[in-house]
Order: C-alpha cells, then structure tokens, then sequence
C-alpha cells in the first residue's frame, strides 16, 4: 500500500471532508483516479463510515455523447443519479477536481459542449449546497497526466512533492498546522467583514472593473460547518476569502491571468466586458466559444457569483506551478466565477444581485500586478492587495 | 487489425448481436474499472446503434473489498437506493456486463463468511423480477486485460488473451453476424430436439460423479438467445455454447465433482464436490473456498438447490482454445455444467413452474470433460445417452 497515499486520504476524510462515524460517503472520481479513490474508500471505513459510494466519472463516455449521442442526451439527469445526488444529504462526500485529460473534448463542436450539462443535477447540488446539508471537500488526484500538465513530463514524484506541500502533508503534524492556517484565513475574513465595503475595484495589465458587493452575502474562508454542526473544508488545499458579489453592479473589463481547463477544453487570455452586471463582450486566445455557449445557453451564467482574494502566502502561489487545475490555481491568486453565487454565505433574504445559474465556473485574475481594493459607501478606497500582500491590518 | 479497429468490432459485435441496442432505448454499461478501455467503445458503439443516452456505472472490486474487510455488518447487505433505481431503470432498456476479474484472487485474504454473505439483497431481488418478466436486452461479455491474462498464462500476455477472445466471438469469421446467426441456430435445433425427447432426468457419471436430475414437464431447453418481453432478441453470454434448462429443484440425488477450477467473488474455487439428498445440497467438499461456498448456501435461502443445467460439447469453440480462462462467462461455454441457486425463468414459455428454484444468487460450475457420461432418463426408466466423450449423441428429429 502506498503510504503517501494514505496520508493524504485519510487527511481529506478526517480534516476535510470530516466524514463521521455512522455517516455514508460519496465518492466522485474519475475512473483514471481510482487509487485514490480506494484510498479514500479504506480511510473513510477506518473513520467509521456506514457505507462509501464510488461513483466514477468517464469523460471518454462524455465525449462519446456530445459527438454521437442525440440532442436531449446533452441535459440529460437521469432519475438514479438525481436519487443518488439527493442521498447525499446527510452524508459526506469527496469530489476529485483533476481532469485527466483536459483537451480531451477540445476538438469537439464549442456551442455542444457548453450545452452539455445536467441541468436538474445542478439545481440540486446547488440547493444541497444552499441548504448546507452535506460536509463535503473537493481535493486533487495525483498523476502522471496531471503531472504532464502542470511540468510538461510525467514526472509524478514532483508533483506529489508540491501536493503535499499544498496540503501540508510536511508538516510533523498535518492536521494542527491546518487549524493554524484556517484561523489565519479566518482573521482575514473576520476584518473584511467589519470593513462593510460597498464594492470591490480591480486594476491592473487589461484590466479596470468594479464589482458591488451585497450586504447580506458574508466573506468567508476554508471551514465551513453543516446545519447539523459538522465541520468540514470545502476545498483542500484553500488559500482564498470570497463572498458572492451583486451581480446587478459589475461594471468594466477583467483579464484571466492563467489558464483554464474547462469541460475538456483550455480557455487561455480571456478577457470579458460588464456592463450593468452582464458580459457584454467575450474575448479569448483559445475557448471563447465554450465560454459564449455558457452565456448563450445556461441562464445568468453571463453575470458573477463569486469573487475571491488570495495573497502571495498561498502555498500554492509559493509553488511557483501553474497546477491545470483550478482547485489548486485559484488558490494560487486572486480570482472570480461567472455563474452561481455561493447560498452558504448568505445572512439574509437575497435579492436579485444574488446570482442564480446552473453553473460556476471559476477563472484566475491575480497576479504581482493587480490591485485590489475596497471601495467604501462614501467612495473612499482600502487598498487590500499590493504586490500580492494583504493590506488590511 | 489494430487494436483499436478490433476493440470497435468487439463491442459493435455485443451491441448489435449480443445487448441488439435498439434506438431510442437507454443503454446501462457495467464495467469493472480496469475496463475502461472496452467500456468506452461499447458507448461508442450503443450510441452509433441509436442510443438514446448511454449510462456508465464502474465497479470497482478494490472498494468492495474495503467494504467487505472494513466496513460494518450492515454494509455488506446495503442496497442503496440510487442503485435501486439504477437498477430499475433498465427494464425496458439494454444492459451490458463486462466480465473478466484484473486480480480474480483479490478477496481471498478475507473472511469466506463475510464474502458470502456480501449480497445486496433487496437489489438481487429486482434483478431476479426483471429476468423473470424479461424487460431487458443484456449481455455478458469479456474484457481482456493485465491480471486477467496473468491468471490464465502466467504473464500479463494480453494479446495472446485478445487472439482467444477473438476466437471464441467469432471475430476471425469475415462476417461475424451470421457466423452468430448460423452458430446460434445449431445450438437452438440441438435443444429443439432434447425438448421434444421429453426425459424426465438427466443422469451424469464420471470420476467422482454420480448424479440423477429431475426435469420439469413445463421446462424448454434452450440457447442464451432470448427475447423480451417488449419482442427484442437478444444473446444474454457471448461466447454462448451451451443448452440449458432449468431442473427441479426438488429431485437431485447423488454426487458431482466439478472438472474445473472456479473464479469466485474474488477466490478461486478447486475440486468443488457436492452431495445431495431430496434435491438439498447435504455435503459440501472442496480442496480450496469450500468456506466460501458454504457460506453462500448457509445465507442465501434456497442457494443448496440447483437453478440450471447446461450441456456443452467439444465442438464449443472455447473448449477448443484449450484454455482455462478463470471466468465463468468462458469457462462455462467449454464444457458441461451446473448452476445452484435461482432458476433461469427463461426455460419456461410462461410463468416458471413452482419446481424451478427461487433463490437471489446464481453460481454455475464446470463438471464437464472426456470422462463424463450424459443421459437422458425416460419416464419408463429407459436412458437415452446424449453425451458422450464429450461428443453429441442424440440424433436430429
């Protein structure tokens, strides 16, 4: 059995996913994943699971539907996966974000691709995700593929190196230097709050937008904690403070600063235009239909749901490594989702600002170059981010 | 052929002759992981026949294993209820199974009780309801890979393992579809006349062997092509060289020693004999898993009666390959055998005559081989020889 392995599963069942004695766990890999997947499986009977459900992914039988299947294939939720999804409740789960193969879907029609997705699947995970319902965690899958993408050979002793540095897998004590890290993210958090901006404005290279921010949608970091009171950490590792923005008032042009693997496609250089909340303009070096398609097809997917502050202590900004993989590259740097806002954050009745879509895609903006700052009710700015360092004492 | 063109010709052989995907049905594909490769061209495949959409459900032997070596007791029985509706989901839609087990030995570290016992119940409950109403057009077939070419030659010799399996499909034939057509209508005249002969048991003797099965009046002898009931024709094992029929349960006597090893969930099975008295298995030997299989027939009520019996003879083109492929879907289809547990409701016209066993597990073993002796017993007491040195006795009608 591989050690390394092990460890890192069984800090996923035990910190992050927190998966409790007597509780189900649900597994989402992809079927290129199942070492871990297994690992995982072993650590969460030894944690005391009831019953762990491995449910895994195919994107070579994704493919195969979007290219040969017919058109009401491509929104297709099937009843025993909307039966499996609602089971969930309750329970725990772990999802793995890595794509094995991320141009896998590259060659294929854009404008299918963006349709293909499981709308009544998605209202549901949202609604659980709304509810608060599930501790769940979203963590990487080690490989040679992944390896492949990130340093350009498969070298995957590397990248279990930088893994497990993300996931202070180095440290003597992984779970107590977790708790340390998720307090000082939650300090940063805690003075966000209290400062009650009125608005977010970003400057930099292509860059000049102003998001409004609500005032019933907190900022908030790494743990989180279910309605029944189980702890857990949503995304391992997690470097970031985020709140969901108004998605009435997001005015002016953001430029992505890294690389998206997105639906088995790479959206590079994006570069979209606001105006009064919605992208008026889409531009890209590559996957710019993918992106459109999302705005044509999937409702309010053109107006943000999140938007998230990281600085240059990000473990994963320290690697100096562009992962392809947005777990690990938005917690890298600064970065927003267009798409659903995040119901857990609310703390009060939403409004219309409060974004409502059957997608989030997250996309990275920081950078050495950016400047964030908060832009208060009387129009006074905090600067928050210089050079990627924090500025608010 | 490359490989790839002959992944793409396999699975269009099990889509179209063997699931017959039809279009606009749904199409459930069941590989085990290590299956990935075949999986994906079967989806292929189903959706090139008209699929409407194509579901693909893993199984992975490694979380069962977890589950059975670490997870409570309550696991081990857990039908889940999304899996419920997975399940059900198929009637009226087409299924395909892959067999082929990467690590066939994998369980056998772990308690034989707790492996026995590992059924899920109230999900053998609906699949037993859908093969006795007959909604879905399934079929079996294997997945070579590494571990399962290991077993067989002693190395991870997979295209020497591909070259059988082409083989055995019929794949080597210009035209497969009727090599199919042509094989299957061999296999279904043979039971044609066994059925009009009417005996009323079949006696087995060999090494080992000496075995009297009652028949039932109301049971047909049959090949594994069968239809829906909604009409479609559909070849449930491929390969397929056997006839079967579903016995009485209630009238076996004498003794059966299986002629070969048998892959069983996770272990390997050797020199399995078994005793039976008013149609009960009353004594169970073997000289490896006897524990294994004692646990199924003390858990799964029903599991000490025999659900089928299955003549093969040597013109079985696995049997001719000469090898021992450590999977029941080959292995099965090399020489003669026999099934304990359920019935197989497809022997029967209408409804399964009260004689054929209801039981939530269906495990067949090989007793076939040169020495054994078939015979079918008249109601007069006569016998009718129908196998001998494993050749076809019994005359056309």
């Amino acid at each position: 059995m591989d050690e390394r392995l092990e460890r890192y599963a069984e800090l996923v069942v035990r910190v992050g996913a927190n998966v409790q004695p007597g509780q189900e766990l649900f597994l989402f890999p992809a079927v290129e994943q199942h070492d871990l997947a297994r690992a995982l499986t072993r650590q969460a009977y030894r944690a005391g699971a009831s019953y762990v459900h491995v449910l895994y992914a195919d994107a070579h039988a994704r493919r195969a539907m979007i290219e040969r299947g017919p058109d009401e294939a491509l929104s297709y939720s099937p009843d025993w996966l909307k039966a499996l999804i609602e089971s969930c409740s309750g329970n725990a789960l772990i999802a793995t974000t890595t794509d094995p193969e991320p141009d896998l879907l590259a060659d294929l029609e854009g404008e299918r691709v963006g349709r293909a997705v499981q709308h009544e699947i998605w209202a549901m995970r949202l609604q659980q995700l709304s509810d608060n319902v599930v501790n769940w965690c979203g963590i990487g899958a080690p490989s040679e593929s992944w390896a492949r993408q990130a340093y350009g050979e498969p070298d995957v002793d590397r990248l279990w190196n930088e893994v497990a540095f993300c996931m202070r897998l180095d440290e003597a004590n992984p779970t107590a230097a977790w708790e340390e890290h998720l307090a000082r993210l939650e300090a940063r958090t805690a003075r966000l709050n209290a400062l009650r901006a009125d608005a977010i404005r970003y400057r930099g290279p292509g860059t000049d937008l102003t998001v409004g921010l609500l005032p019933y949608a907190a900022w908030m970091s790494g743990a989180s904690e279910t309605t029944a009171g189980i702890r857990y950490v949503a995304n391992m590792p997690t470097e970031e403070v985020f709140t969901s923005p108004d998605a009435q008032r997001t005015e002016g042009t953001i430029r992505q600063t890294l690389p998206l693997p997105l639906s088995g496609q790479v959206v590079r250089g994006l570069e979209l235009t606001f105006e009064q909340g919605r992208v008026v303009r889409v531009e890209a070096e590559t996957g710019g239909d993918l992106v459109r398609s999302h705005f044509a097809s999937i409702e309010n997917a053109d107006r943000l749901g999140e938007i998230a502050l990281v600085t240059g202590e990000s473990r994963v900004g320290r690697t100096g490594t562009i992962f392809y993989d947005p777990l690990y590259d938005e917690n890298a740097s600064c970065h927003m989702a267009y798409g659903a806002a995040l119901p857990f954050l609310l703390e009060g009745e939403p409004d219309e600002g409060f974004n409502t879509a059957n997608i989030h895609v997250d996309f990275m903006v920081g950078g050495p170059e950016l400047e964030v700052d908060a832009v208060l009710a009387d129009g006074t700015e905090v600067p928050l981010i210089r050079n990627e360092e924090w500025q608010l004492a | 052929m490359n490989n790839g063109k002959r992944l793409e010709r396999y699975a269009e052989l099990a889509v179209r002759v063997g699931a017959n995907v039809q279009p606009g049905q749904e199409v459930f594909v069941q590989p085990m992981v290590e299956h990935a490769e075949l999986g994906r061209a079967l989806v292929r495949q189903a959706y090139e026949a008209g699929a409407s959409y194509v579901h693909v459900i893993y199984r992975d032997e490694h979380v069962r294993h977890a589950m059975i070596g670490r997870g409570p007791d309550s696991a081990l029985t857990y039908s889940p209820a999304w899996e419920k509706a997975l399940i059900e989901a198929e009637s009226g839609n087409a299924s395909i199974g892959t067999m082929g087990r990467p690590e066939p030995q994998l369980l056998a570290d772990l308690d034989g009780e707790r492996v026995g016992r590992a059924i899920k119940l109230e999900i053998a409950e609906i699949v037993q309801r859908q093969h006795r109403e007959n909604t879905v057009n399934w079929c079996g077939i294997g997945a070579p890979n590494d571990g399962w070419a290991r077993q067989i030659f002693g190395e991870p010799d997979v295209e020497r393992l591909w070259d059988k399996v082409a083989f055995c499909m019929r794949l080597d034939e210009p035209d497969p579809v009727a090599a199919w057509q042509e094989h299957l209508a061999r296999l279904e005249a043979r039971a044609g006349t066994l059925t009009a002969l009417r005996p009323d048991a079949l006696h087995y003797r060999g090494p080992g062997t000496d075995l009297t099965v009652g028949l039932l009046a109301t049971a047909r002898w049959g090949s594994a092509r069968f239809r829906t009931s909604g009409g479609i024709d559909y070849v449930a094992n491929m390969p397929t060289e056997e006839i079967f029929t579903t016995p009485d349960s209630r009238r076996a006597e004498g003794t059966i020693r299986s002629s070969l090893p048998l892959s069983l969930n996770g272990q390997i099975i050797r020199g399995l004999e078994f005793t039976f008295e008013d149609g009960r298995i009353v004594g169970v030997e073997a000289e490896q898993g006897a524990e294994l299989v004692r646990s199924q027939l003390a858990t799964s009520e029903n599991a000490d009666r025999l659900g089928e019996l299955a003549l093969v003879t040597k013109e079985s083109r696995v049997g001719q390959s000469g090898t021992l492929f450590f999977d029941t879907l080959f292995d099965e289809n090399a020489t003669c055998h026999i099934a304990y547990g359920m019935g197989l409701p497809y022997a029967f016209d209408g409804e399964p005559d009260e004689g054929s066993n209801v039981c939530n597990i269906h495990i067949d073993f090989m007793v076939g081989g040169p020495e054994l002796e078939v015979d079918a017993v008249m109601a007069d007491g006569s016998e009718a020889p129908l196998i001998r040195d494993e050749e076809w006795q019994l005359p056309a009608a």
